[in-house]
């Protein structure tokens, strides 16, 4: 067995810290070591985008990275999405707008949906779509997963207007 | 007639927003790997990697010297407890972990038990298996041939042949055939394919010694029959286990099945008296669950020169893999494939399925539909489009010309079905309108004048759902009944149990509107609850559509046993007699005497502070369905495709779905059950398909080569509805789960047929990848 | 899952000598990354070996090789190899035929063709890396054989153990192949 090693990983904002073997996936450093189990696993090729993180503010599958390469690094999980108590415009957008049957998908929807409207606060139906192409959905047929990316970009639209 | 109650009660009808989102969009849900418990280890299990092979020996020394690694199960441990072996939940008994021999790649041969994920992975990776090869069995066709190896040294009878099934008749359909001036045929194969639910199987399975129970945390669409199944074949008291079924992330039947994996995390949690987590890989869930399909099928229409169709003959080869592992009524080999005759009124008509074993992974029907169904719809809306080329007809008015008419139901069918109601025609009119198919008919003429490939598709499909009355079905011995259990509390609120699962159809929600709906109750204020066998009352489960159907229906009648209480209260406290009293959503009033009226939170608050004299204190009721029939959704589905003739990339430009499940609860749950179902369909017709080569090696066992869309595949969904209530529903309610996913297939097919038509092409079987399209293309000389 | 491969390459030394190595199944396998000859049973049989690395995991696949037919006027052997996996994680078989031909300005044409069959997992991905993995074990045989053929042609090869075929470094030089492909659209020459 290999030596454990310690690392440092800023997770939603607070600092955490963990001694784990080189081998052990990011996904499993968050679910499993530091109990954050929004994040799922849903295949092991690195196909289904159930895994997606932010790392550094950039969409990631947390199941292709090691929980190493994360040290002294900043994660987002679903769980990080919530501000003062209040969900996120991507959060109420889904629930207004049914973008969500099991449920297992969307973690790491909301995650790649924010990826995107921070790249492109007004993405067209085409640009969403493809936004979303890494993340595989079973039960939706992601039409609403859309309604629910587009009614979110125009809430944030209008804060931002508003601010 | 349904009353429509304001958005406040939430009743039928009403676009409730879910409850069970707000967990779910926090990722805060409860899904079986979010378990963890004190003291927990994992499971792993080893697999084998031929197709057909005798098991030599096997050498877990070294797996047991691997650093956490706590026990190591084989079968030869299983068998001293009479273990080995399970029942299936189809009349037949599949290996736990093997002994003797494997018959399919990816069979469980061994179970590793360690601290952590990683280290069990390492004891899997350590343990040697002792082989020795035998000859493989992959195609169903040889599988009956007389040199064809055998699979089965259990079975008494030495064959591959699982079953003969058939039903109609035989020399009355086939005199019809003698005389028919029309006859068309189809030889049509619904490939190999998984439903892949985004979360795969597994359980946490925790038997606790201090006090003998066994909890199991189990990904279950089932879990009462799963209960029972485990005591039953276990030999553990049923008081003593309780399943809980928390998040299910997708189901689509591949979670109705019992398997390998769960009984060994079972077995091992008995032995070392801890938690024992299994969660299988997608490469395992691919290569060894519930996988669907696989009938090799052949119809055959007979009809009159003005198309007029008077005979259906249908020959069917079913594949189940290594072990019928299919979860289906007990009384039906095929499921309910006899509703092949599907929306059109045959005079005559017969079937038959013969089933065999193959060595591939067994099962044989989920995947999103209602046993069988899918198959049966693909292949008559299959034939009724070769019947149309056939007579140059064009393929909706064909369908119109045939379908069972408006005034004819409850219809017999010639193969046994009695259909509750149907308008087809309303449906196929509606979804014409949509599409604007004249249009599309004088496009299409004018895009093929220049040498452009567009088609058009249509799907008239009739579904059979909500598994049934107890004189018919039972899955393993139990009636598929359900049930409901409601209780409401002092101050008016409420909770529901029920005793089906839902994997993301939203019950929490719309089973809330149900209770809403008749008792007046805000469903703001109803708990839905279901899932743990210790609380909630017993049913089968979810699947095959049937929810709606019968533990929907549970859940109405329970409701107004209630109400029934509730009105001997109100008289009590209203100083009226019951005949003078009259019910809106909500309340108890005089007739006559406005204002004189008591709510159901008084009425629930008195069934506990001032309880009428001869009455019980409380104010709840369970109720156990036993449906009277099946119910019968419909729809048209059409579909407009281009051809790109440089790659035969088929794009769906258009697809229009009208569907009708009676009565809706839900109007936003029910869109986007079809929005999902008509995405599973268009998987399954383009992109879907687990095949095997001649050693027996499984292609498509990950997701790199088994496709699911996504987003940028996934074109826009059209959708509408017409209503026409199932006479026998306490709301007149259907289900529809499932429709998109066995309406589709064929309206994508008919589809690409359509374009291809004029070439002289009349079938092409599924998955119609750009390989398939492009290579007809070349042959028929279309590109160089 | 069978795959056919056809592979030729050139060497400037002259037919005999060339001959004298590919006769002998030792010599050959000598020159297969991570294969090597435990036994010889008689002139015809052979018990071998062929480990395959994948990282931390390895793989070692036992069995027979077959002499079936060998022409010294002709110049041509057939042989079969057949193996399963120690651990039971699959299995492998092979038909080989290697011919060689004179060329007219000098040297030796060495041209194989062989029918491989793989079962078990790594059937399930090797189909879309039996080619590419098989071209590159095939240009690493090729530089072994042609090293062998300078040192010393006229010895008859000793078994030596051989280090196993690291599969990481064959897999990722067959993917870059496989790119080059892609990206090129040309097949990869062999020497």
């Amino acid at each position: 067995m290999a030596q454990k090693l310690q690392v440092h990983v800023k997770l939603n904002g607070r600092e955490q810290s963990a001694e784990i073997e080189p081998r052990l996936l990011l996904v499993h450093l968050i679910r499993d070591v530091l109990g954050l189990t929004g994040t799922h696993v849903g295949c092991d090729t690195s196909n289904c985008g159930a895994c997606t993180v932010l790392l550094d503010g950039r969409p990631i599958k947390s199941c292709t990275c090691f929980a190493v390469q994360a040290d002294g690094h900043e994660i987002l999980t679903i769980e990080g999405m919530m501000r003062d108590g209040q969900l996120h415009p991507l959060q109420q957008g889904f629930h207004e707008e049914h973008g969500l049957q099991c449920g297992f998908c969307t973690p790491g929807m909301i995650l790649s949906a924010y990826a995107l409207l921070q790249h492109n606060p007004s993405p067209s139906e085409e640009e969403i779509r493809w936004g979303i192409s890494g993340n595989l959905c079973r039960c939706t047929g992601y039409q609403n997963i859309v309604c629910a990316i587009q009614n979110a970009a125009g809430k944030m639209r209008q804060k931002e207007a508003a601010a | 007639m349904i009353v429509k109650t304001s958005p406040e009660i939430g009743g039928l009808g009403h676009s409730v927003k879910r409850k069970e989102d707000l967990r779910l969009i926090q990722g805060k849900g409860n899904f079986v790997d979010d378990v963890r418990l004190p003291g927990m280890v994992y499971g792993h299990v080893v697999r084998s990697p031929f197709a057909h092979a005798r098991l030599k020996g096997i050498d877990i020394a070294n797996a047991l010297k691997t650093p956490g690694v706590m026990a190591v199960i084989t079968g030869e441990d299983l068998a001293k407890a009479g273990l080995a072996w399970m029942p299936t939940l189809f009349h037949d008994k599949q290996m736990v972990l093997a002994t003797g021999k494997v018959l399919f790649q990816a069979q469980e041969v061994a179970f590793v038990v360690a601290e952590d994920r990683y280290s069990a992975a390492d004891g899997a990776e350590a343990v040697e298996v002792d082989y020795e090869e035998l000859p493989v069995l992959v195609d169903p066709h040889r599988s009956l041939d007389p040199d064809a190896p055998i699979l089965r040294e259990d079975r008494e009878e030495k064959s591959n042949h699982i079953f003969h099934w058939e039903v109609g008749g035989r020399e009355e359909t086939e005199r019809e055939f003698q005389q028919a001036p029309v006859k068309a045929r189809v030889d049509a194969v619904f490939q190999r394919c998984h439903p892949a639910p985004l979360e795969t199987c597994g359980c946490v399975a925790d038997f606790n010694p201090a006090t003998g129970k066994l909890t199991v945390w189990l990904t279950s669409q089932a879990p009462h029959a799963h209960r029972t199944l485990f005591a039953i074949v276990g030999g553990i008291p049923e008081n003593n286990i309780r399943v809980i079924s928390p998040d299910i992330g997708g189901g689509f039947g591949n979670k109705v099945p019992i398997y390998p994996g769960y009984v060994c995390a079972v077995v091992a949690s008995l032995k070392l008296g801890r938690p024992v987590k299994w969660i299988e890989t997608r490469s395992e869930n691919l290569q060894s669950t519930g996988f669907a399909r696989d009938y090799h099928m052949t119809a055959e229409i007979a009809a009159d020169r003005d198309g007029k169709v008077k005979a259906l003959r249908v020959k069917t080869l079913a594949d189940h893999g290594a072990f019928n592992a299919a979860a289906q009524p007990s009384k039906f080999p095929a499921g309910l494939f006899s509703v092949c005759t599907g929306s059109y009124d045959f005079e005559k008509a017969f079937c038959e399925v013969d089933g065999v074993y193959t060595n591939k992974a067994p099962g044989g029907i989920a995947y999103r539909c209602s046993f069988r169904v899918t198959e049966a719809a693909y292949l008559i809306e299959r034939a009724m489009d070769v019947l149309a080329h056939e007579l140059k007809a064009d393929p909706a008015e064909l369908r119109l010309k045939n379908f069972i008419p408006a005034d004819k139901f409850p219809y017999q069918s010639p193969l046994g079905w009695s259909y509750d109601s149907g308008n087809y025609a309303g449906a196929m009119h509606r979804a014409l309108e949509m599409a604007g198919y004249r249009e599309l008919r004088q496009e299409q003429a004018a895009r093929r004048a220049h040498g452009e490939l567009m088609g058009i598709g249509i799907s008239s499909f009739t579904e059979i759902v909500g598994a049934g009355p107890a004189h018919t079905f039972d899955i393993a011995g139990i009636k598929m009944f359900d049930s409901c259990e409601i209780r409401v509390h002092p101050t008016g609120k409420a909770i529901a149990r029920f005793g089906t699962k839902s994997q993301g159809q939203g019950h929490e929600t719309a089973f809330g509107q149900i209770v809403a709906q008749e008792l007046g109750i805000p469903v703001a204020d109803i708990t839905v609850e279901e899932g743990d066998t210790d609380t909630a009352p017993y049913g089968l489960g979810t699947y095959a559509s049937r929810s709606t159907p019968t533990a929907g229906a549970a859940g109405a009648m329970a409701a107004r046993k209630i109400r029934d209480k509730a009105k001997k209260i109100a008289a009590y406290l209203l100083e009226a007699s019951e005949e003078d009293l009259e019910w809106e959503p909500g309340k108890f009033s005089v007739k006559g005497v406005p204002g004189k009226a008591k709510t159901i939170q008084e009425i629930a608050f008195a069934a506990y502070t001032n309880i009428p004299p001869g009455l019980e204190a409380g104010l709840e009721a369970v109720h156990y369905y036993d449906p009277p029939n099946l119910t019968f959704p419909f729809g048209t589905y059409i579909c407009v495709v281009d051809i790109d003739k440089g790659t035969g990339e088929v794009k769906v430009r258009r697809f229009v779905a009208v569907d009708d499940c009676g009565n809706i609860i839900n109007p936003m749950i029910v869109e986007g059950q079809i929005h999902g179902g008509l995405t599973e369909g268009l998987a399954i017709a383009f992109m879907q398909l687990i095949s095997y080569d001649e050693n027996g090696n499984v292609q498509g066992g990950n997701f790199m080569d088994y496709l699911v869309p996504t987003a940028v595949e996934t074109p826009h969904w059209e959708t509408d509805k017409t209503c026409t209530p199932s006479p026998h529903h306490p709301f007149g309610a259907k289900g529809v789960g499932e429709s998109p996913n066995v309406g589709s297939p064929a309206a994508f097919v008919n589809a690409v047929v359509d374009a291809l038509a004029h070439l002289g092409v009349t079938h092409i079987d599924m998955p119609v990848t750009p390989w398939k399209v492009w290579r007809i293309l070349k042959e028929k000389g279309v590109v160089n | 899952m069978a795959v056919r491969i056809e592979k030729k390459f050139q060497v400037k030394e002259a037919i005999d000598q060339a001959w004298t190595l590919l006769r002998d199944p030792r010599n050959v396998a000598g020159c297969i990354p991570g294969a090597q000859i435990t036994e010889a049973v008689d002139e015809q049989t052979f018990h071998g070996i062929v480990s395959v690395k994948v990282g931390p995991a390895l793989a070692n696949y036992k069995g027979e090789l077959h002499v079936d037919r060998r022409d010294d006027a002709a110049h041509e052997i057939e042989f079969t190899g057949k193996g399963l996996d120690v651990k039971g994680r699959g299995s492998a078989s092979m038909k080989m035929t290697g011919r060689l031909s004179s060329l007219p300005e000098g040297g030796t044409e060495v041209a194989t063709v062989a029918e491989v069959n793989v079962v078990g997992i790594l059937a399930q991905f090797g189909g879309r890396m039996i080619n590419d993995v098989s071209d590159v074990m095939f240009k690493e045989f090729v530089k072994r054989f042609e090293e062998k053929l300078r040192e010393d042609p006229a010895a008859p090869g000793t078994p030596e153990a051989a280090a196993p075929a690291d599969g990481i470094k064959i897999v990722s030089a067959a993917m870059k192949g496989a790119i080059r492909r892609m990206v090129h659209g040309m097949p990869e020459e062999s020497q």
